[in-house]
């Protein structure tokens, strides 16, 4: 029997604390909590399409009750938690009532079905980073070059595509590259046991310069063609009005983003493979002295890391966004970002993928609120950043790291 | 045996190997001891070397390639020596000369903020949010409170904004002291809050933005009173302004600071062992506060600095390096000067002569491509900080060479080492 | 004769960096008997067994397995050939389940690639009740009892078919109930045809289960003797090289006032787990009161509190008449306690600062070392000078770095500094952990010494022998509480029946 709370029901586990009778489980200030902070964002979600509610009433009401769950909260323990509610019931109150304020029209072209395309489209890039970042972190390596990692696969996938006639060429060129970037990072942190942060820094500033650096090289005086062999999109036909326009239209890397979150979940926590991995990031000295190699498995998981933020980063310029176009630096943040979700996701797949798709809808909306103030909606950008901070600082309970992760580890 | 719900401890795990230091601080302090100055003089030139054979490579031409980098010498200005002269109109080498100081003086500050965070165990990557924000509050200042006393004005502007990323960076020193929240992580966070808020408030429609120019994303112009003079050339040709002198009495302030006050003696504890500091009767987390402000003031000041000295006016969105990368270069000038006061202000000199030196020397001759030369750079500040990252390799080397010298000397008869 | 040896080691020598662990050993087990290895620590025991397991490679000498010559290059190789190990730092994941930890790199599967779960918890069950170890498979290491951890340990190795197990250091996390329970297992094991290498520095243990003792000394092979014959006198010796004093000479105690009093004390740990619950106790001037126990029943938490590292709950701690309320580490230093930790690479010292700065570590503020937040560098190294002179403090001086220094003479520093103070009450944390037997020689003498001068000495410490010899009245604690209190002579066996919890019970 695992952990338990003062009534003595089991609440080691997600699935132990479901078994638990509902008047138990509504007792448990987690659930509460975590109660609150849905409903709060549910409180503002009233205002706008597709519930679009035009008083004020609803927002307030479920946002008190937001409030209310996160004041019960912390009075029975779990104060951080409880107060994150009861500042999501705040905020969503305050938004609901702004959104109840602004014209029916702009609120409809804000918030429609293209709003979910584009924030999956925001988000793919991010959820392959994020994959990697996911299986080199859980190995016991940190990759803060995750954005050096992206940028190389949007300048090489670019080049691929161009000079090979195919996206599919490009593709194998971005990941290709990626790897091999990784694989540099992988030798400094692995075998000779540089800080990793540094290392990380280190390939950031090599990827600008080197794809800034090779873009004017091969392309300053006859520019990318237009009409570049571009990641094709998958139409799926005769889908009704609003699952057409969300979902009917994607490219096709957003779908592969999809499965590749199932992958890395069952691989990570359904396989062999994937628990010798999470060995060697918890506590490596355990795994080498049951006989599984370290480094080997690190090596492989950063690598992969590499080729997955490469394939992510090659969306951004070949992708429906980029269009076939590569400017210098074109990553500006988002392996950060992409780091963020990783964090803000606990290093679980799903968790990150949620993360994700969240900061994506914070880009997405970004550009949708435009419709509103154009200089004001840039200020969402940094909703990604702020969240993150928000949970580093423990609100959402406790982020926990692989014990192992960012030390590096040496046979004697 | 116990209650319920305690579970006893495991055994403590064990004592470090042969010296293993747990701490940031610590490592590097090994570092630093084992390879002196020899070690980043290797890391520098291993890292040129690797630059002269890219360009080398894809100019097909060695000559070509080091033709480039005689260029880059002269864009520093270093060649000022052979014809000394402080005429900045008529000479060329000293008016590099002079903008390399200028763009030294920045780094050196950006680099004495990573470094202090350093020496308490922190690692500041958020030199360059702090940075922006010293700059943007100082041109806020700058702008506003026209007819102001000049002096008054102008400090007014740099205690702003040097205090204002103070605060910016003891967030993050908040974080970690309060919650444990690693600081690479919220320094990170911060950085770009700091650049999207920028990106609002510079925008157009924004705040600060200059309303004369409405399409480009530039901030207002600070009043004359409010500018830090030149003591070499005159400010329309931008000549080196007293910021430079701040900044060198910074490097002493540093030195000071860490060495010779009981401050610096507790920023050192808890960045070595923040256990034993603790048991010694220092408040841990008041230091990891205060030397993240303090950290973040450096960064804080090099931005207001640049903002009153340099182009008084700041266009969001420049790739130019001196604006959007300082932040980023200080890490790596730390790291090379081992995050000492006298390091960090080599380092600094030597990546503000070769960012000069390759933007402007490079880049107004026509040996290569000069949108080649900024990207020429990135690399070797990459290649820099990558070795750095990993001096366990070239220590290892270094060491072996000591080693062979006396396998060497023991195997032949009568040899002296 | 020869056939019955399942494990030879000739000759075996192995060199660090500056230091020759073992130094031509040769050593032999034979099927089904428990074979101990004894020695001090640094004496080259654990590196002997880290060759044999295939983490390090030998410099020279061969290891014949079964009547075949071995040479193992990893730990999978050694596993495959039958030898398991478990070690003293325990190599199970925390967050992972029992099952998970046994069969971790020799999964069962199915599909090919995925985890058959169900299939591992049946054969950890059913290995269990085989050998009635009694654990639950799907239970997390992080949560069960350390006792427990280390039976998951051992099904580790047998899970892998190991036929050889080496033990390094065992007991060391158990309390004596415990112990017991290993020693059931290991017989049994040993009924089983199980050979069993047993790597200790505890005699009476050693005496209790071992069939043959050999003794390493700084990396030689002393002498290998059967268990009949060996007492803890002639194995001391053996593995000292002298005559070892093993009770320290003193004076009876002359108490005084009373200078600690704690009253129905209550901490909490960092989970807010209360480890200290009502503990009440004095110590007085001129004596040294030692506290008997198990690592984790409160000891650390005690002192953190008395130290000022950790909140005081409720209850009460005077120091001299001045009551430490809402402490910090600073209050209790100045209230007059002294400190030496536990840890003194992680707590005692910062080892990148010089001797001189170290000994500055509680004073740094203070005149004549600083004035107005200016430091005085000059004034810290030649009061470092005095007392390295005083203390004996051997492998530098005033400037050396503190991480230059062997464990003992890092011990002094930290001694030198907490004495010089001028403490009322000296609270010392396992002194003696990892000294060699000069040094632990040295602290001893220390600290009756400054018993005589009037200070109160709180022991706190995993050697039972250390307090026996040490204290002059020894107090026990058990989850938090004082569960028993003893002046003058005391049997290690009551001793250690209290720290389980156990009470003597009293003659009708």
């Amino acid at each position: 029997m695992g952990k338990q709370d003062r009534w003595g029901l089991d609440v080691s586990t997600w699935a132990a604390r479901l078994e638990n009778p509902i008047s138990a489980r509504l007792r448990d200030p987690a659930t509460t909590g975590y109660l609150g902070i849905v409903l709060g964002a549910f409180a503002a979600f009233i205002a706008i399409p597709p519930i679009e509610a035009r008083t004020i009433t609803w927002p307030t009401l479920v946002g008190l009750v937001a409030i209310a769950l996160g004041i019960w909260t912390v009075t029975r323990g779990r104060r951080r938690l409880g107060w994150g509610a009861v500042a999501s019931g705040l905020l969503g109150i305050g938004l609901g009532i702004l959104a109840t304020r602004s014209s029916a029209g702009n609120l409809n072209s804000a918030f429609d079905a293209t709003l979910v395309a584009q924030t999956l489209g925001f988000a793919t890039p991010l959820v392959f980073a994020a994959m990697g970042g996911i299986f080199s972190e859980r190995s016991g390596v940190v990759n803060i070059g995750l954005e050096g990692m992206m940028l190389m696969g949007a300048f090489w996938g670019v080049y691929g595509a161009d000079k090979g006639g195919s996206w599919v060429v490009g593709l194998l060129l971005a990941a290709g590259v990626g790897g091999v970037t990784a694989l540099v990072y992988a030798f400094f942190a692995i075998q000779l046991r540089a800080d990793q942060i540094v290392g990380g820094t280190a390939i950031n500033f090599l990827a600008v310069g080197i794809t800034g650096f090779f873009f004017v090289l091969l392309y300053n005086n006859s520019p990318i063609p237009n009409g570049v062999s571009l990641l094709p999109n998958v139409h799926i036909p005769g889908l009704p009005g609003f699952l057409g326009d969300s979902i009917g239209d994607l490219n096709i890397l957003t779908w592969a983003s999809f499965a590749l979150v199932i992958l890395a979940f069952l691989v990570l926590f359904k396989t062999t493979i994937g628990l010798r991995i999470r060995a060697c990031g918890e506590h490596p000295r355990a795994a080498d002295t049951v006989g599984i190699n370290v480094y080997a498995i690190r090596y492989a998981c950063v690598t992969l890391s590499g080729v997955l933020a490469a394939i992510g980063g090659m969306y951004l310029s070949e992708g429906p966004l980029g269009n076939g176009f590569f400017q210098f630096n074109m990553t500006n943040g988002r392996g950060f970002i992409a780091l963020a979700a990783v964090i803000f996701g606990n290093w679980r797949p799903f968790g990150a993928f949620w993360a994700a798709i969240l900061f994506g809808f914070a880009d997405a909306l970004a550009l949708k609120l435009q419709v509103y103030s154009d200089s004001a909606s840039t200020l969402f950008h940094v909703l990604p950043y702020v969240l993150t901070l928000v949970a580093v600082a423990g609100v959402i309970g406790r982020t926990v790291a692989p014990a192992a992760d960012g030390k590096p580890y040496s046979k004697q | 045996m116990t209650a319920p719900g305690q579970s006893p401890s495991p055994p403590a795990p064990p004592e470090p190997e042969f010296g293993d230091p747990g701490t940031l601080a610590a490592r590097l302090a090994i570092k630093q001891r084992a390879g002196g100055i020899v070690v980043p003089i290797i890391t520098v030139v291993l890292a040129i070397f690797i630059s002269i054979l890219v360009v080398a490579a894809t100019e097909h031409s060695f000559h070509t390639s080091l033709l480039a980098f005689q260029e880059i010498f002269r864009g520093t200005g270093l060649n000022w020596i052979v014809h000394p002269t402080t005429n900045l109109q008529t000479s060329i080498p000293a008016y590099n000369l002079s903008q390399t100081l200028l763009q030294t003086s920045t780094l050196i500050l950006t680099g004495l903020a990573v470094a202090f965070a350093f020496r308490c165990g922190m690692f500041n990557i958020g030199g360059q949010g702090q940075y922006l924000v010293g700059l943007l509050v100082a041109n806020w200042i700058g702008v506003s409170f026209a007819g102001m006393n000049p002096l008054a004005h102008v400090l007014f502007a740099m205690v702003g904004g040097t205090l204002a990323a103070a605060a910016y960076a003891g967030i993050a020193g908040v974080l970690k002291a309060t919650v444990g929240a690693h600081e690479v992580i919220s320094t990170i966070m911060l950085n770009w809050i700091a650049y999207w808020t920028a990106s609002w408030l510079l925008g157009v429609g924004g705040p600060l933005q200059d309303s004369s120019n409405p399409t480009s994303p530039v901030s207002k112009q600070v009043v004359p009173g409010a500018r830090l003079p030149d003591f070499w050339g005159n400010q329309g040709f931008q000549g080196v302004h007293i910021g430079f002198f701040i900044a060198l009495s910074c490097v002493v302030v540093f030195y000071v600071l860490i060495n010779r006050t009981t401050l610096g003696y507790e920023v050192r504890a808890v960045g070595f062992n923040p256990d034993a500091a603790a048991y010694g009767g220092i408040n841990v987390k008041k230091n990891l506060i205060r030397a993240m402000a303090i950290s973040g003031a450096f960064a804080g000041l090099a931005g207001a600095i640049d903002m009153l000295g340099g182009t008084t006016n700041y266009q969001f969105g420049q790739l130019d390096i001196p604006f959007s990368q300082v932040g980023f270069i200080g890490i790596a000038v730390a790291l090379l000067g081992r995050n000492t006061a006298v390091g960090t202000l080599l380092a600094a000199f030597l990546f503000g002569a070769l960012l000069y030196g390759s933007f402007h020397g490079l880049g107004a001759s026509s040996v290569i491509d000069p949108s080649l030369a900024t990207n020429l750079t990135y690399i070797i500040q990459g290649l820099i900080v990558l070795f750095i990252g990993a001096d366990v390799l070239i220590l290892s080397v270094w060491n072996s060479r000591k080693k062979l010298r006396w396998r060497w000397g023991s195997k032949t008869v009568g040899a002296s080492t | 004769m020869a056939d019955d040896l399942v494990l030879e080691m000739r000759d075996i020598r192995k060199e660090f960096p500056g230091v020759v662990a073992n130094d031509g050993v040769s050593f032999d087990v034979r099927r089904g008997e428990v074979h101990a290895l004894l020695g001090e620590n640094g004496a080259g025991k654990s590196t002997l067994m880290n060759i044999l397991y295939g983490l390090y490679r030998p410099d020279g000498g061969e290891i014949v397995l079964k009547g075949k010559a071995v040479s193992f290059s990893s730990a999978r190789e050694a596993i495959e050939a039958g030898i398991g190990m478990v070690h003293q730092h325990f190599m199970l994941i925390p967050v992972m389940t029992v099952a998970e930890n046994i069969v971790l790199g020799t999964e069962p599967v199915k599909g090919g690639v995925f985890l058959d779960e169900s299939a591992a918890d049946k054969r950890v069950t059913e290995m269990a009740k085989s050998f009635k170890f009694a654990v639950d498979p799907d239970a997390l290491v992080e949560d069960i009892s350390v006792g427990q951890q280390q039976r998951v340990e051992i099904m580790k190795a047998l899970y892998r078919n190991a036929d050889l197990l080496i033990l390094d250091e065992p007991t060391a996390v158990l309390t004596p109930q415990e112990a017991e329970d290993l020693f059931e297992i290991l017989r049994g094991l040993q009924r089983e045809g199980f050979s069993i290498i047993f790597i200790s520095h505890k005699l009476n243990e050693v005496l209790e289960i071992a069939d043959r003792i050999t003794v390493l000394r700084r990396g030689k092979t002393i002498e290998t003797v059967p268990r009949e014959g060996a007492t803890e006198e002639s194995l001391a010796r053996a593995m000292v090289g002298r005559d070892v004093l093993l009770r320290v000479e003193k004076e009876p105690a002359k108490p005084g006032d009373v200078l600690l009093e704690v009253r129905d004390l209550h901490v909490r740990d960092d989970r807010d787990i209360e480890k200290v619950r009502g503990l009440s106790f004095d110590v007085r001037a001129g004596e040294i009161v030692g506290i008997a126990g198990v690592d984790g029943n409160g000891q650390t938490e005690l002192i953190d509190a008395l130290t000022g590292l950790q909140k005081i709950e409720s209850g009460t701690a005077t120091i001299a008449g001045r009551e430490l309320m809402h402490a910090t580490a600073r209050d209790a230093l100045d209230a007059g306690v002294g400190h030496i930790p536990e840890d003194r690479q992680r707590r005692g010292l910062v080892l990148e600062f010089s001797i001189a700065e170290n000994i500055a570590l509680h004073d740094y503020a203070e005149p004549p070392d600083a004035r107005f937040g200016w430091l005085f560098p000059g004034r810290m190294i030649s009061r470092a000078r005095t007392l390295i002179r005083e203390f004996d403090v051997r492998g530098g001086g005033p400037l050396t770095r503190a991480g230059g220094l062997s464990g003992g003479n890092q011990q002094k520093v930290i001694a030198a500094r907490e004495i010089a103070r001028d403490p009322k009450v000296l609270i010392a944390a396992q002194p003696t952990r990892g000294l060699d037997v000069g040094a632990i020689e040295y602290l001893h003498r220390r600290l009756v010494t400054e018993r005589d001068e009037g200070r109160a000495i709180l022991l706190v410490s995993l050697e039972l022998e250390e307090i026996l010899s040490l204290s002059d009245r020894i107090l026990v604690i058990y989850e938090g509480e004082i569960v028993g209190e003893h002046t003058g002579d005391v049997s290690e066996q009551q001793i250690g029946l209290e720290m389980l919890g156990g009470r003597e019970k009293t003659a009708a």
